[in-house]
Order: structure tokens, then C-alpha cells, then sequence
């Protein structure tokens, strides 16, 4: 047909499109390059790559939970390891607080036997060390305690990654569902845990009623 | 030093951190603790009484630190609770949001039982308690 146009330079010429056409060309040129995308990708196997991917997901995410829950487990047994060790400690500075103080005034009498007056000094050496200690003990006790904290931040990092290893499982199982050829459909669906059959009668590979339960049982030899 | 029978909740979804606060709480010398592991469990005890300090994660299920910072701010039985947010949320946003919303201290996980002493030490002194 002959354009009547002929004195007016159509805008398309130029390479100018109406944006109501350059919105219908964009969402068909997107359209094409989804359909070569899908073909390319189905010609070098990538669908069974994606499928095997949306596979891996679930396992990787109980691999995740693993991490947590033992990190959290080891968490716990650091602190109630803390919890116990340090009034120990605290029991130990308090009678040695104790027992400082009655030497202390035992000493302020001297004694005429020198060997029990070394005796003494060494036991009061020994009780100023311990007080020491102790209270050293207790410091990286609690400084134990504060490292268990990174059962908190690695647990929010882990929490993370699961949501979205679990959105992106979603979507690849969605990607596949879309746009696999209707062999693989079914194997997706071929799951186990299907629930009740809403339309038995119609559906292969379904029983719809305990009679054919039985019968398909005893057919094995039960 | 605030009164040592000071009554505190610690409000953190983990465990872990729940247990590491109210150690280090004991060691500073406040042995009137109590836990919740959210922000909805928070402000059903709150509303029960008697809590004097909230130190509280951000990040929680059912509701975060920062929705039940503004609970907290708009009960006026709770109004005037000092509340210091303990979080791995590092943000500048984060942080203002929680000034504006009317938080006492802000502390960002990994801390140290010094800072944290520091802080309460901070918003005590401020509040006279």
C-alpha cells in the first residue's frame, strides 16, 4: 500500500518513535531477548543447571542452620562453664580476704619461735598471691564471657543469608516452573508430601479409595 | 553507682547476648534483672511494673527495638523509662532514628563491659537516679 504521507518525513524515519510506540517496541524487543535468553539457555543445559541450583539451596540452607545452631550450643557451654567457674573464684578471693586479715593480727604478736613466724610470712605471701588471682581469673572469665557474643552477630549474619537463599530457591523454582519444558513440570511436582488428591478419578498414579489401597498392596505381596 | 536493686530488663532475641548482658550487669553490681525476647513480650512485662531501665537489642521478631522504644515514649504509665539500645545495627540513620524516637544511650555490638558501664554510668548521672 502507498504511503499518503508522502510530504511529511514520518517521526519512525528519524528513528523517533510516539512514546506509546517506544513503549510497545521496548516491551517486544524484551520479549525476544527473553525467548533467545531461554533458548540459549536450554540449548547449552543451563534449565538443568538452575533445576540442580534450586536443588543445592535447601541443603546449603540446612548446612547454615547447622553452623548456627552449633555455634550457639558451643556459645552456651562457654557460659555456663563462666557461670560456674567464676563465683568459685569469688569464693576463694572472699576466704582468702578472710584468712589475710586473722594472720594479719596473729603476726602483730611476735613469736618466740622464728620458724613459725617464716611459716606464717609464707602463708601470707601466699594469700596476697592468691587474692591476686583470683581476681586476674576473673577478669578473663569475663572476658570469655564477652567473646561469646559473636554467637549474636554471626547468627544475624546467618539468619540473612537464609532468608535469601530461601527467596532465591523460590524464584529459581518459579523460573523453572515458567519456563521448563512440561517433562520437568512434573518432576517438580513429583514430591512426596502432595496432600490430599482434590481429583483423583482423572489423575494417574492416584488411588481414590482404600479398596484400590488394598488391592495395589496386596498386588506387592502384603 | 544507681541503686543496686535497680530493676532492669534486657530485652535481645538471642540468648547468647541475653545471658552476656545480664552477667555483666551482676559484675557492675545489679543482680534485679529480668529478659524478654522481643519487643511485644517487653511491654507486656513493663506494663506489669516495677522494671526502672530497659536495655534492648534492635533487631527482633515481632517487634524491634526501635517500635518498642516508641511504644514505650507513648505510654504514659512508661514514658519516662530510660531506655539504652544495645545493637550490631550501625547505621547513621539507625542511630538517629533511635535519638529521635527518644532513646537514653546507644551502644553497637561488638561492646566492651566498659562501655557499657560507661553508658549506664552516663544516662544515671543524667537522670540523677
Amino acid at each position: 500500500m502507498k504511503n499518503n504521507n508522502t510530504n511529511v518525513i514520518a517521526p519512525e524515519a528519524l528513528g523517533i518513535l510516539p512514546i506509546h510506540l517506544e513503549n510497545d517496541e521496548m516491551l517486544s524487543r524484551i520479549g525476544h531477548m527473553t525467548r533467545g535468553l531461554h533458548e540459549n539457555l536450554r540449548a547449552l543445559g543451563f534449565d538443568k543447571i538452575i533445576e540442580q541450583a534450586a536443588h543445592n539451596i535447601p541443603d546449603a540452607r540446612d548446612r547454615l542452620n547447622y553452623v548456627a545452631r552449633m555455634t550457639e550450643q558451643a556459645a552456651e557451654r562457654v557460659l555456663n562453664a563462666t557461670d560456674i567457674a567464676s563465683p568459685l573464684q569469688d569464693e576463694i578471693a572472699k576466704q582468702a580476704a578472710v584468712l589475710q586479715e586473722r594472720w594479719k593480727k596473729v603476726m602483730e604478736v611476735a613469736s618466740v619461735k622464728s620458724e613459725y613466724n617464716e611459716a606464717a610470712s609464707e602463708t601470707v605471701a601466699f594469700i596476697h598471691k592468691t587474692i591476686e588471682n583470683t581476681s586476674a581469673t576473673k577478669e578473663q572469665l569475663m572476658e570469655i564471657m564477652m567473646a561469646q557474643d559473636f554467637q549474636d552477630l554471626t547468627g544475624q549474619v546467618i539468619k540473612k543469608i537464609t532468608e535469601l537463599a530461601q527467596s532465591l530457591e523460590q524464584q529459581l523454582v518459579q523460573l523453572l516452573l515458567d519456563y521448563s519444558p512440561s517433562a520437568i513440570k512434573k518432576e517438580l511436582d513429583n514430591h512426596l508430601m502432595n496432600g490430599p488428591q482434590i481429583a483423583p478419578e482423572g489423575t494417574a498414579n492416584v488411588v481414590s479409595n482404600q479398596g484400590q489401597v488394598d488391592d495395589l498392596l496386596e498386588s506387592l505381596g502384603f | 553507682m544507681a541503686n543496686p536493686n535497680t530493676k532492669f530488663l534486657v530485652v535481645d532475641d538471642f540468648s547468647t547476648m541475653r545471658r552476656i548482658v545480664r552477667n555483666l550487669l551482676k559484675e557492675l553490681g545489679y543482680t534485679n534483672v529480668d529478659e524478654a525476647e522481643d519487643g511485644v513480650m517487653a511491654i507486656s512485662k513493663l506494663k506489669q511494673g516495677g522494671f526502672e531501665f530497659v536495655v534492648s537489642d534492635w533487631n527482633m521478631p515481632n517487634m524491634d527495638g526501635l517500635t518498642m522504644l516508641q511504644a514505650i515514649r507513648a505510654d504514659p504509665s512508661l514514658a519516662t523509662l530510660p531506655v539504652l539500645m544495645v545493637t550490631a545495627e550501625a547505621k547513621k540513620e539507625n542511630i538517629i532514628a533511635a535519638a529521635q524516637a527518644g532513646a537514653n544511650g546507644y551502644i553497637v555490638k561488638p561492646f566492651t563491659a566498659a562501655t557499657l558501664d560507661e553508658k549506664l554510668s552516663k544516662i544515671f548521672e543524667k537522670l540523677g537516679m
